[in-house]
């Protein structure tokens, strides 16, 4: 470890300040499993450093503290330069994966404590007897009960019993409980009874951290809103500990502006609100990297996106239609099988709706019980990894079928640093996959690369397609190691515009953290037939989560001007089981003709999705949604150099090797151009290579490319 | 691969092979969601009560959505080649919807509507799709169980085109809609599934365009011969020999036995039902041929086949024979709505059967599931019908304890209580596990649960039940013991017969679902887990003395805050 990471905070505060050249940055850094990275952007010059360090898991801000210390030191920049940081971290997820979340109790409605564990009673799995389920976070002797209840329209039926909150008092005392999550039935119409028990509790045991479910995710469906809060009691009280700390050290590096903390909604919030709701920060590293490809999307002029981000395990895809991601509320994490659905505990917030597909470069590729060659779920990850590592990995892979192909380059594996092994790449193909599949070395090699790859288009088009989606008006855009090596394909079969490889894929997704806006997602539960008088109602509905919204805003410190409000709408026809989500684009519903604009607006959004509005029928509201954000802060990217009209890109091309590409009928000599050495303005044609760094990108033929001015990769697909 | 055994591979690739079926599956499964997504029901959105299957020209069936039921998937085909004889193939355009409910061409009672198109692919007809889902109401009596015939329990559609070339076929849909008390969410349902059909075939066309293929055939062939040759390895792979195995269940007025002799020869699998209870004259518990089969199929895919995407090769190597006029093949016109109460008893009794042979691959028998179903008028919730369908705890196996309340061998969720308490004026009043509902067992049974239910309301509703298990419990397996019995109370009295109730404001329902049965002796279960299960209330202090034999020399009070405290340290480790 370097010398400086024994300095007292005092004095690495004062050693990083004498040494700014006092410019303006803003800065975002992102605590994975893994890795802690850091990007720092100049405001004025765009100019970007990044820098990546191991994380701390035993206490995750002393990477944060160390890891500033150098990259601020590579700025040359000081800790008060900062403006504005931006902060992710997966600690939340990992906490409820690996079950280090708090001592946690519940307190619900008499009669319903077994809700939490007996879920929605059904089988993810129809097939598999020995179907392992989650466990709750709240054993069945930590869920309690009180006397209380409100019926389906709000009334309340039986008051709250006081007297069982006090009797429980001795329990929680006795287990030493941390956290309770309260979630009683239909709070989310009528809260009363879980504000009173809240109340109490804060009264009575003060040093207990308290979640409810009216405010964590006021919406029909007990389990799942149960499920939410308790997610969200569970992993309260190490949020708070941990905000608490990093806050105090980054005062103690020199930074003393705002500290923002990055949600699954794709918005940035304050610290205290973070460590109020902790479960709306569970997305929050993956929706940065669906930011970035926004923000690449804007540079480049493209609004209809998918982000594709291929790792070593899974990829994952988001949508982005008209320059804005698709939101879902109905996730799950922790699941016990991390691609099936239903495995997992839901928690219903705001979060960018991503896939995740257990398609990546590590993983493995075998023949099943019917002779079909499978791929994943199963990753070689990083130990002991793809054959061609040489780390004694045995198994065929995805990246050992990339090398087979020529479309990695054996010498130049993270820009060199690494150098990957033909012959155990074949050893593998060939013993697992060639001779039981009775096809050549080169023939299993490519199935191993299209069928990960329909894997990932098969999922995709079906997404796209649930969201009312065209893919053919859409672009790709790749991140992660893998992702631009196999981005040619998924777009051509998905018949898409084309793709884009950014500059600097690894550094890329960090970059979302620094384009998020403040911003907050409000929902309550509002079921009602839509009438034309009753559209006032909904008026006061949103106007006071505007207030709310308005009231968040200005704590996170944005400047009145600055704000705007969105309303969405959860809408059906009446009698119908689920909703879309439709945009009011409207300031006062009350003046919006209901037949003849609402509902129509309702069903043509309707049929967009599913083909056919019933448009006899009446549109009935579930639940008023609304965003309530600040600007989205602008920044600059340094600009490349561009090519002057006698540059050609044939001088950036570095070599030439044999690259298998099925459409001209096996291996050809293709052109291998440097990255570093392509300028702005430079035009080619696949098939082609493009090696940089921390990936590949492999174009395949009827492709034109195009080096953008921040040397971006754009590619156009030609079609017949 | 051996040579001897049966099954078409053909010339497709494994990797064209690999990636064409997942598109297949990765439609169905589109379809799926839709139906969710744009149903009217709480038994098709909530519940989850339906299926969806793609079948090839011929009819045979090809790929279903992951997550429907498995038995709507084995009987779609079924039902998709007996509609082929009244409509031959021929006689069918583009944008024809077939539908029927015939239980005998169906999915075997009426409430159960089949809907299947036709995909053209430049002129030629080249696949099915169908879907069939559970209505909310077909008309006919309010009753579940008690019934002379079928033509008590509702009106029946032979099939016929529900649209043609495009347009909705106004006499049938008049038809459907004249005949049912929810017109608006019957026909909402079943246009929604149309919707999903027009998607689904625009996919089924891009998907062929895609691969330049003219039509499915040799997909489909290597499909059902590759999934036929490796189900046939499977039994191959096993002893030939016969097992013998029957069940006796509460049946509604009288009990019936199921019997079934299984015999394994070669790579080919017989189960006959000979020996099984006549079908009845006084009860709906009847089940039409196509039901006891596509059930029977259920539990050979899990233990011998899980991970192959269902299809018809899966069925080639089995041969299931039954009596006609028996319980589980019945005749026309005999009443057949309830025929869950006699096919739930099919897997349990064909696990039984291969306990001895397969004893890690089974499973014991479940408390199964106590459908309800509410109907009523009132001035502040409108007309209202509402399903639920809660679930009993699974059966033990030999290496896990039974799951909690799920829904099994089918596939469905339990409807929210906050949703039904939007809909209809009634209160749960209570909605938990149940202590000693487990069969006892080496491993236990999963648990029971209670429902309780008050009417809020101000006037009388409609209350159907449709209860299990309450003489016969679920039996368990290897000297595990029965799951606990299945109960109703209404008002405090036990209920003994289940025509709809009317039911009066301010009183309650109260509805035990049983347990799951039991795996191995209970002596033998790890006292670590006894006492576990007793801090947790899912068994009792008595039962863990007498029946586990535990040490119980211990104070409950003191015990149950050293569990809290334990629970604690061991759960939350920092």
């Amino acid at each position: 470890m370097p010398a400086q990471l024994n300095l007292s905070s005092a004095e690495l505060a004062f050693s990083l300040s004498s040494t700014s050249r006092r410019g303006r940055y803003r800065l975002g850094f992102d605590i994975g499993g893994t890795f802690t990275d850091f990007v720092l952007i100049e405001t004025d010059s765009g100019q970007i450093t990044s820098y990546k360090t191991l994380t701390t898991p035993q206490d995750p801000s002393k990477a944060v503290i160390a890891g500033l210390q150098e990259l601020l030191r590579n700025a040359q920049a000081a800790g008060d330069d900062i403006e504005t940081a931006i902060h992710g971290t997966t600690l939340i997820t990992n906490a409820l994966i690996e079950r280090k979340g708090a001592k946690t109790a519940l307190i619900t409605t008499k009669g319903f404590r077994d809700i939490l564990e007996m879920a929605k009673e059904m089988r993810y799995d129809i097939y598999d007897l020995l179907m392992v389920l989650p466990e709750p976070l709240v054993p069945r002797l930590l869920r309690y009960e009180v006397a209380e209840r409100v019926d389906g329209r709000g009334r309340v039926v039986e008051p709250l019993a006081v007297a069982d909150l006090v009797a429980l008092k001795p329990h929680l005392e006795e287990s030493d409980i941390d956290a309770v999550a309260v979630c009683f039935l239909h709070s989310f119409t009528n809260p009363e009874h879980e504000q009173q028990a809240v109340a109490w509790l804060k009264n009575e045991l003060p040093g207990v951290s308290v979640s409810v479910s009216s405010e964590v995710a006021p919406e029909i469906r007990e389990y799942e809103r149960m499920s939410t809060t308790v997610c969200n009691a569970y992993v309260q009280p190490l949020t708070e500990r941990y905000l608490t700390r990093l806050q105090r050290d980054l005062v103690d590096s020199g930074f003393r502006k705002q500290l923002y903390l990055m949600l699954s909604s794709g918005g940035i919030t304050t610290v205290e609100t973070a460590a109020q709701f902790p479960v709306r920060l569970i997305e929050s590293g993956p929706a940065a990297g669906v930011l970035a490809a926004v923000f690449y999307g804007e540079k480049t002029g493209v609004s209809n996106l998918v982000s594709f981000d291929m790792g070593g395990t899974t990829a994952k895809m988001c949508v982005i239609k008209d320059g804005r991601p698709i939101m879902s509320d109905d996730f799950e994490v922790a699941r016990v099988h991390r691609f099936k659905r239903g495995s997992g505990l839901p928690v219903r917030v705001p979060t960018i709706e991503l896939i995740e597909i257990g398609a990546g470069g590590g993983s493995i590729a075998r023949v099943d019980e019917l002779g079909l060659l499978k791929i994943g779920p199963e990753s070689a990850s990083a130990d002991p990894g793809p054959a061609c590592y040489g780390q004694g990995g045995v198994q065929p892979t995805v990246t050992d079928a990339d090398l087979l192909l020529g479309y990695l380059n054996p010498e130049y594996f993270l820009g060199g640093r690494m150098s990957l092994g033909r012959a155990a790449a074949e050893r593998a193909v060939q013993s697992k996959l060639a001779e039981p599949l009775g096809m050549s070395l080169i023939e299993a090699a490519y199935g191993i690369y299209q069928v990960v790859n329909q894997n990932m288009i098969s999922a995709t088009r079906v997404h796209v397609a649930e969201r009312g989606a065209d893919p053919r008006k859409f672009t790709l855009i790749a991140f992660g190691g893998a992702g631009p090596v196999h981005a040619h394909q998924i777009a051509r079969e998905l018949k898409m515009q084309g793709y884009i490889c950014p500059a600097g894929a690894g550094v890329a997704s960090a970059l979302g953290f620094l384009t998020a806006p403040v911003a907050f997602e409000f929902a309550r539960t509002h079921i009602a037939h839509l009438t034309q008088e009753k559209l006032e109602d909904l008026d006061v509905i949103y106007a006071e989560l505007e207030r709310e919204g308005r009231a968040r805003l200005a704590e996170a410190g944005v400047p009145e001007e600055q704000m705007s409000f969105v309303r969405k709408a959860d809408l059906r026809h009446i009698g119908q089981g689920h909703e879309i989500v439709v945009e009011l684009p409207f300031d006062q519903l009350a003046d919006v003709a209901l037949d003849d604009v609402l509902r129509p607006l309702f069903y043509s959004e309707y049929e967009q999705i599913y083909g056919y509005a019933h448009r006899h029928l009446g549109v009935e509201i579930t639940t008023c949604r609304l965003t309530a954000s600040g600007l989205r802060p602008q920044i600059n990217l340094e600009k490349a150099e561009t090519a002057t009209e006698s540059l050609s890109a044939a001088q950036a091309i570095k070599g030439e090797r044999p690259v298998y590409f099925r459409e001209l009928g096996g291996f050809v000599d293709t052109p291998v151009y440097d990255r570093y050495q392509l300028r702005a303005g430079m035009n080619f044609a696949g098939p082609a290579i493009v090696e940089e760094r921390d990936s590949t990108a492999v174009i395949g033929p009827d492709a034109d490319v195009h080096v953008d001015i921040y040397t971006n990769l754009l590619v156009t697909l030609k079609y017949e | 691969m051996t040579s001897n055994i049966a099954g078409d591979v053909t010339d497709i690739d494994p990797i064209s092979l690999e990636i064409q079926w997942q598109r297949l599956v990765a439609i169905a499964d589109e379809i799926d969601t839709a139906v969710i997504r744009t149903s009217f029901s709480t038994i098709v959105g909530e519940s989850h009560d339906f299926g969806c299957a793609i079948m090839d020209a011929s009819g045979a069936g090809l790929t279903q959505a992951q997550w429907s039921p498995p038995q709507f998937c084995t009987m779609l085909p079924r039902t998709t080649r007996d509609m082929l004889k009244k409509f031959p193939a021929a006689a069918l355009e583009e944008g024809d919807v077939l539908a029927t409910n015939d239980p005998w061409i169906g999915s075997t009672h009426l409430p159960d509507y089949n809907l299947v198109s036709p995909v053209f692919h430049k002129g030629k007809l080249v696949a099915f799709l169908g879907t069939v889902a559970h209505v909310s109401d077909v008309g006919g009596h309010l009753g579940d169980l008690e019934a002379s015939d079928m033509f008590m329990e509702g009106t029946r559609l032979m099939p016929n085109k529900f649209y043609a070339r495009g347009q909705v076929v106004p006499i049938v849909e008049e038809f459907i809609a004249a005949n049912c008390r929810v017109p608006e969410m019957v026909l909402g349902d079943l246009h929604a599934i149309v919707g999903t059909h027009r998607i689904g075939i625009k996919r089924i066309q891009e998907f062929l365009d895609d691969y330049r293929l003219d039509d499915i055939e040799s997909l489909s062939h290597a499909i059902q011969g590759r999934s036929e040759r490796a189900l046939r390895e499977a039994i191959a792979a096993l002893p030939d020999g016969v097992s013998e195995y029957e069940i006796t269940a509460d049946g509604y007025l009288e009990p019936f036995t199921l019997r079934i002799r299984l015999e394994i020869r070669g790579s080919d699998l017989y189960m006959d039902f000979a020996g099984s209870s006549p079908q009845q004259w006084h009860s709906a518990i009847n089940a039409a041929f196509n039901i006891s089969y596509s059930t029977a199929v259920y539990p050979i895919k899990c233990m011998l086949a899980a991970h192959i995407p269902n299809n018809d090769g899966l069925v080639r190597p089995l041969h299931i024979t039954a009596p006609e006029g028996s319980i589980v093949n019945c005749t026309f016109p005999a009443p057949v709505k309830a025929r869950a109460k006699v096919i739930k008893h099919i897997p349990p009794l064909i696990f039984g059967a291969l306990a001895d042979l397969l004893p890690d691959e089974v499973i014991a028998a479940a408390g199964g599931i106590f459908p309800f179903h509410i109907v009523g008028q009132d001035a502040r919730y409108g007309r209202f019908a509402v399903h639920m369908l809660p679930h009993g705890g699974l059966g033990a196996t030999q290496d896990a304890d039974g799951l909690l309340p799920a829904a099994y061998p089918h596939n469905s969720t339990v409807t929210p209580t906050e949703i039904i308490e939007k809909q209809c004026p009634i209160v749960m009043t209570r909605k938990a596990m149940l202590t000693d509902s487990g069969g006892a067992g080496k491993r236990r049974g999963g648990p029971g649960q209670e429902i309780a239910l008050r009417h809020i309301g101000r006037e009388p509703i409609m209350l159907t039940i449709r209860p299990d298990l309450m003489k016969y419990p679920a039996p368990g397996l290897h000297g595990g013991d029965a799951g606990a019995l299945g109960d109703v109370f209404f008002e405090g009295v036990r209920l003994e017969r289940f025509v709809p109730i009317q039911w009066q404001p301010g009183e309650e329902v109260v509805l035990r679902v049983p347990g799951g049965g039991g795996y191995g002796d209970p002596l033998e279960r790890e006292r670590a887990d006894v006492q576990a299960d007793v801090t947790s209330g899912l068994v009792s202090l008595e039962a863990a003395r007498d029946i586990y034999g535990l040490d119980v020399r211990f104070d409950p009070e003191e015990l149950q805050l050293e569990a809290i405290r334990a629970c604690v340290e061991n759960r939350f480790a920092d």
